[in-house]
C-alpha cells in the first residue's frame, strides 16, 4: 500500500491500463495535498483541511471511498510512529454526497518529532496508511 | 456514565501502557530527579512511598480539574491555548530547579567560590546554596503535593490526547456539568493508570540513591542538569 496525489492517479488510469494498484509515483504529502491509497478492490482519498497542516488546531478529515460499499461510519486513527501518544480517534460520519468526514485534533509532541501517520480500516477491505508531517 | 463505559477502560489503559512507554522516558527523570535530589533516596518505603503519593496525587489533581474544564467547554484547543504560557513557565521553572540541584550535587559552586571571583562566585553560590536549602527545607508532605500540581501543567503530548478525548467525550455530553465530571473522570483514570510506572521508577530511584550517589554521583548530577536544560529549552522553543 502506497499514497499517491490524485491527479497522478488519474494520469495513470488515464494512460494505462494498468491497474491503479501499478500506478507508481512519489510519496504524496497529506499534509499539502488530498492523496489516494489503495487497498483490496477500493480506492481511499483522504484530505485533511486547512493546510499545511498544524497540531493543537482543529482538523477537518474528508475520506472518499471508491470500489467498495460502505456502511456506517469510519474510524481513522492518528497516531505516532515509534512514540505511544494514547489513543486517538476520528469517527468520520458518511455524508449526503457519500464522502465521511469528522473533526479531530493532532497534538504537538514536546520533542519537537512531527512524523504522524493517520490510519484508515475499510471494513471488509483492509486498512491504509499516510504518514504526513505536522506543522507546529 | 458508568466505571464499565469502554471510553474510560481504554483511558485508563492508554495511561497504564503510556506511563510505560512514554511517561518513563519524558517524565521519568524529573521523578528520578526529585528523588534524589529531595533527598527521598533513603531506601526506606516509608519515607518515599507517601512522598511519591502525594507527588502523584499533586499531578493528577491538575489532570483532573484541566480534563473537568475540557469536558465542560468541549474545547481542547482553546483550553491549552489560554494555559499554554503557564506550561512552558512551569517547564522553564522545573528546569531551572533541576540545573540548580544538579550542579549543587557537582559541588562546583564551592570549587567556584575558592577559585573564581571572590566578588561573584560567593554571591553565585550563596544563591544557590539558598535555593537548595529551601528545597531542601520544604520537603514536607504538603510541598509535594504543591510540586505535583505544579509539574501536571508539563505539556506532553499523550496527555494532550487524553485531553483531546475528554473534550470529545464533553461535547456529547447534555450539560456541562456531565461534561466537566466525565472530563475530569477520565483525566482521573488516566493520571491513574500512569502511577505504576512512574512509581516504579521513584522506587528504584529511593532503593539506589545511595548507590548512585556514592558511585555515580558526578554523572547522577550532570544527568538532571542537562535534563533541566532540555526543560528550559523545550519552554522556550514552545
Amino acid at each position: 500500500m502506497r499514497t499517491i496525489p490524485i491527479s497522478t492517479l488519474m494520469l495513470c488510469v488515464m494512460l494505462s491500463s494498468a491497474s491503479a494498484t501499478t500506478a507508481k509515483s512519489a510519496a504524496c504529502d497529506v499534509s499539502r495535498e488530498a492523496c489516494v491509497a489503495l487497498t483490496d478492490h477500493a480506492i481511499v482519498s483522504l484530505d485533511i483541511s486547512p493546510k499545511p497542516v498544524r497540531a493543537m488546531k482543529e482538523l477537518f478529515f474528508s475520506v472518499t471511498v471508491k470500489g467498495a460499499r460502505i456502511r456506517g461510519p469510519l474510524l481513522l486513527m492518528l497516531f505516532m510512529p515509534g512514540m505511544y501518544m494514547g489513543r486517538n480517534e476520528v469517527e468520520l460520519k458518511q455524508a449526503p454526497d457519500g464522502s465521511f468526514t469528522g473533526r479531530g485534533i493532532i497534538p504537538r509532541c514536546p520533542t519537537g518529532k512531527n512524523l504522524w501517520q493517520a490510519d484508515i480500516a475499510i471494513p471488509d477491505h483492509g486498512s491504509v496508511s499516510y504518514r504526513f508531517y505536522v506543522n507546529y | 456514565m458508568s466505571i464499565t463505559d469502554s471510553v474510560y477502560l481504554l483511558i485508563f489503559g492508554s495511561g497504564l501502557l503510556g506511563g510505560f512507554g512514554h511517561c518513563s522516558g519524558m517524565c521519568g527523570p524529573v521523578v528520578a530527579a526529585y528523588t534524589l535530589g529531595l533527598g527521598l533516596g533513603s531506601g526506606d518505603v516509608k519515607t518515599y512511598a507517601p512522598a511519591q503519593a502525594l507527588y502523584h496525587a499533586g499531578r493528577i489533581t491538575t489532570y483532573g480539574i484541566l480534563g473537568g474544564i475540557m469536558g465542560m467547554t468541549g474545547s481542547f484547543a482553546g483550553v491549552v491555548e489560554s494555559i499554554e504560557r503557564f506550561q512552558n513557565m512551569t517547564l522553564a521553572v522545573v528546569g531551572m530547579l533541576m540545573i540548580v540541584l544538579g550542579l549543587a550535587a557537582t559541588g562546583w559552586f564551592s570549587l567556584l567560590k575558592g577559585r573564581a571571583s571572590r566578588k561573584i562566585a560567593p554571591v553565585v553560590s550563596g544563591f544557590v546554596s539558598r535555593v537548595v536549602r529551601f528545597i531542601a527545607a520544604t520537603h514536607t508532605r504538603g510541598s509535594l503535593y504543591v510540586m505535583g500540581i505544579a509539574t501536571g501543567f508539563i505539556p506532553c503530548g499523550l496527555l494532550y490526547t487524553a485531553y483531546i478525548a475528554a473534550a470529545g467525550t464533553g461535547a456529547k455530553a447534555g450539560r456541562p456539568v456531565e461534561g466537566f465530571l466525565s472530563g475530569m473522570f477520565m483525566l482521573v483514570l488516566f493520571g491513574l493508570g500512569t502511577v505504576p510506572a512512574l512509581f516504579l521508577i521513584g522506587h528504584l530511584t529511593a532503593r539506589k540513591g545511595a548507590w548512585i550517589r556514592k558511585r555515580m554521583s558526578m554523572v547522577a548530577s550532570l544527568f538532571m542538569t542537562a535534563v533541566g536544560a532540555i526543560f528550559i529549552y523545550r519552554a522556550f522553543q514552545g
